[in-house]
């Protein structure tokens, strides 16, 4: 048996997790166990299994051509510092209580270090049309090569120096850039922060009016593309109050950034009027106003049958004009 | 270049003619603009059936390839019943496809409403508008013709808003019915195309400006066939097709130049229109600005349209309104060179009125030229073929465009490939009717100097013989077009 990839040591923040992959090629195809030396120097090695550690450690092996193997620990801790050892071995009596294996378990080692995560102290400063965010590392224990700010899977900054603290700044007000931003500093492991910009539900009308015709299912929407989320939305109609999912007519559907009213079988009378959208987070409320029309079936039938009717009378006038000019006009 | 008319009488340039042309542009109008006007309704339909982009976008497709497509049997008809009946059937069919439309179910059955039935109104409703103003005008007719073609614009120009008010008031279906409503006015222009003939007038035997009658090959003929004639006993199945539909004109000189120098034309004619606003756009100019230019391309259009009309109809223009045409084109294409130096918004400005412009040039004359190559009687036929000929290259062009702009990512490949092809388009034109106009000079010559002998009473069949015997250079007529330009060559070495 031999290694065909082996473990590499890798350094992490405490409450990350970190990977750990180990292949091996024999025949017959060999077993992969891995073991765990802490840095305490009465510790003696012990082995991992899946689920080990109130379930932190996970281990997933393939045994087809050859053996793989990765393990997994999440929300490291400083006691998970040490060396990990991916250990392999294809003799038949390898596990034996009692004999000893003629062929010893070959093995490959990778260190852990796990470092307390630093502070970092997030910002946000608003100024007259600007909004300014801010990350500082309160004792900085690793050299920092660079700054990186992101929002929404995009770069938004990015730069070189090795400064404990980085800042970005957006042109415009808090209610239009809200959001998740990460600042990310360049080290080995590299540190994460995150800021966000809440503000209060920014809802707005999909359409500030709406048509239906009578009988169809008219759909009134509202959204918020705002952050945080909206927990709970609701619909009124002035005179009505509160318009309640399922009952009657109506059927709500929310989600964190849009909701839908729809109200089946459009009446002209009972249905036509303004509707209130509401939604809640945890920094406040918003609304918005949808006016809905509703059309009567026939509405379109009596310009149509105007127009039929002018069209008619237009022909019959033509034609009666050339029959009588008919006699007086000398053929070409 | 025609100073005779072919039809058997005169026209009457004017008069209930001008009738005739207010009616014609109505129905042009329609025919060209409804399918552009029907896309305000796209999104409103693909949200209704739950359907992509591209298969809303097949309805107008389908519309615009029949209108086209539909020509030839536009033509069999109006060379059977007339212009009159034609029309009105196809108003009554355009009302009765969009007023069924305004109940479909499915996208299946909107394709079939909207895109065949309507389509093929609108193609039974263009065809007879271009041909009755041939048999109306003869001394007036690019006045006539630009005023006619002028109605395009000023359709646009009101129906764009007009389905806007419609939709936003009534719904689609609703809108669908009152447009049913507004197509029947083609029936009412259609009624105004009070039909014109010789009467009760002999068939003249006059020789047709190609004389080129005569030499139709295997088709054995007596006389000028674009009237119906009473001698319908020798006439076999092919020369009865030819009645209907004349495929003689295949081996008219002036029709096949016409052809292909239009085919190619349309490839690159109303690509820089369908993404003129997409490339403003794309060049950082809002939505309503990129919109403002469309309108500012629709009223230069408007104006330039009757303007060359008169300009066409000048002294100094008429006989040679071939070359005229033919630079129209060419400066079409060189707008479109030049457009991607205009990157600002003044720049596009100045774009698009000058593409306004040039646009309304080429429109103007575009059925014109075709009369005046094929006369009055034969373009009916003419007409018919040379739509169904310019509908792939037509449905072919925006996509084209499409792809360039797709794959190159840059907006620029577009307009050039559109400007070259139009460039080379007006260079062709231009050099095969300089040589058609010198052939017809020395047809025109050698007939006047036959006139003169005293035994010139003689009969057609004769004198298609004499006339195979005396003009070599008539050879080239008959052999594929590859061949003609060598002809050409032969022609310039050899006289």
């Amino acid at each position: 048996a031999g290694f065909i990839k082996s473990p590499l040591s890798q350094k992490r923040l405490a409450q990350d997790s970190v990977e750990l992959y180990c292949e091996a090629i024999g025949n017959p195809i060999p077993e992969i166990q891995w073991w765990f030396e802490g840095n305490d120097p009465n510790e003696t090695h012990a082995q991992l299994w899946d689920g080990a550690r109130q379930d932190r450690v996970k281990i997933n092996a393939t045994y087809n051509l050859h053996s793989t193997s990765t393990i997994s620990i999440a929300n490291l801790t400083a006691d998970d510092s040490g060396m990990y050892e991916c250990r392999a071995s294809n003799d038949p009596d390898r596990n034996h209580l009692s004999k000893s294996p003629k062929v010893k378990w070959i093995r490959s080692q990778a260190n852990v270090f796990v470092i307390e995560r630093p502070e970092i102290v997030t910002n946000v400063t608003v100024g007259p049309d600007k909004v300014t965010l801010s990350c500082s590392i309160s004792a900085p224990q690793l050299p920092i090569t660079g700054h990186k700010w992101i929002h929404k899977e995009k770069t938004l900054q990015e730069d070189s120096n090795s400064g404990a603290s980085t800042s970005y700044t957006i042109e415009g007000t808090m209610e239009e850039h809200s959001g998740i931003y990460e600042c990310i500093f360049e080290a080995n492991p590299q540190i994460r922060g995150q800021v966000n910009i809440s503000v209060p539900p920014q809802v707005t009308a999909y359409k500030k009016s709406e048509h239906g015709n009578e009988g169809d299912t008219g759909v009134l929407t509202c959204k918020n593309p705002s952050f945080p989320a909206v927990t709970t939305w609701s619909w009124h109609k002035s005179g009505h109050g509160r318009l309640e999912n399922a009952s009657g007519r109506y059927i709500i559907k929310s989600s964190g950034n849009k909701t839908e009213l729809r109200i089946l079988k459009l009446d002209i009378e009972q249905d036509t009027g303004d509707y209130f959208c509401n939604a809640t987070n945890s920094l406040g409320t918003g609304d918005a106003t949808v006016n809905l029309r509703v059309r009567s079936r026939l509405a379109a039938l009596w310009p149509f049958l105007g127009i039929v009717a002018e069209v008619l009378v237009l022909v019959t006038i033509i034609f009666i004009y050339e029959k009588r000019r008919k006699p007086d006009e000398v053929p070409d | 270049p025609p100073v005779l008319s072919d039809l058997g009488y005169v026209p009457p340039d004017g008069g209930w003619g001008w009738a005739v042309v207010f009616g014609a542009s109505i129905s042009i109008g329609f025919a060209f603009t409804f399918p552009k006007a029907f896309t305000i309704y796209f999104k409103e339909i693909q949200a209704f059936f739950n359907i992509s982009y591209s298969q809303i976008a097949w309805t107008t497709s389908i519309m615009c390839a029949t209108t086209y497509g539909g020509g030839p049997i536009s033509s069999i008809l109006v060379n059977r019943y007339g212009s009159r009946p034609v029309v009105m059937f196809g108003g009554l069919l355009c009302g009765v496809g969009m007023i069924s439309a305004a109940f479909c179910t499915s996208i299946l059955q909107l394709y079939i409403c909207v895109g065949f039935i309507t389509g093929f109104g609108l193609a039974l409703n263009l065809q007879p508008s271009v041909i009755i103003i041939g048999k109306y005008f003869l001394k007036r007719r690019p006045i006539a013709n630009g005023l006619a073609m002028a109605g395009s614009p000023v359709m646009l120009c009101t129906l764009a808003p007009l389905n806007q008010f419609l939709f936003d008031n009534f719904g689609w279906r609703g809108s669908f019915l009152i447009l049913g409503a507004i197509l029947l006015n083609c029936c009412v222009a259609g009624a105004l195309f009070r039909p014109i003939g010789p009467g009760t007038a002999p068939v003249k035997t006059q020789v047709t400006e190609e004389g080129k009658d005569a030499l139709k090959g295997k088709i054995t003929e007596d006389g000028p066939m674009e009237n119906k004639t009473e001698e319908e006993g020798e006439k076999d199945c092919f020369e009865k097709v030819n009645q209907y539909l004349d495929f003689s004109l295949f081996k008219h000189r002036g029709f096949l130049i016409y052809l292909i120098g239009n085919v190619l034309m349309f490839l690159g004619f109303f690509a820089p229109i369908v993404f003129l606003a997409p490339y403003a756009k794309h060049t950082g100019i809002d939505e309503y600005s990129a919109a403002f230019l469309l309108s500012i391309l629709a009223i230069v259009d408007m104006v330039a349209r009757p303007t060359t009309g008169i300009v066409a109809n000048s002294r100094w223009v008429r006989p040679r309104i071939q070359y005229f045409f033919s630079f129209a084109i060419a400066f079409n294409g060189a707008c479109h060179l030049l457009c991607p130096l205009a990157s600002s918004y003044t720049g596009l400005i100045v774009y698009s009125s000058f593409f306004g412009l040039a646009f309304g040039m080429v429109c103007a004359m575009l059925f014109e030229t075709l009369m005046d190559l094929v006369g009055a009687a034969r373009f009916t036929s003419a007409v018919g073929l040379v739509t169904i000929a310019e509908c792939c290259t037509i449905l072919l062009g925006p996509p084209i465009g499409g792809i360039l702009i797709d794959t190159f990512g840059d907006y620029k490949y577009m307009f050039i490939k559109c400007g070259a092809v139009m460039v080379l388009a007006g260079t062709f034109l231009f050099i095969m009717n300089y040589y058609n106009y010198r052939m017809l000079a020395k047809e025109e010559k050698e007939r006047k100097a036959k006139e003169e002998d005293p035994k010139s009473v003689r009969t057609e069949n004769e004198g298609k013989k004499n006339w195979n015997k005396d003009s070599i250079q008539d050879g080239p007529e008959l052999e594929p077009l590859k061949e003609k330009r060598e002809g050409l060559k032969k022609e310039m070495n050899g006289t």
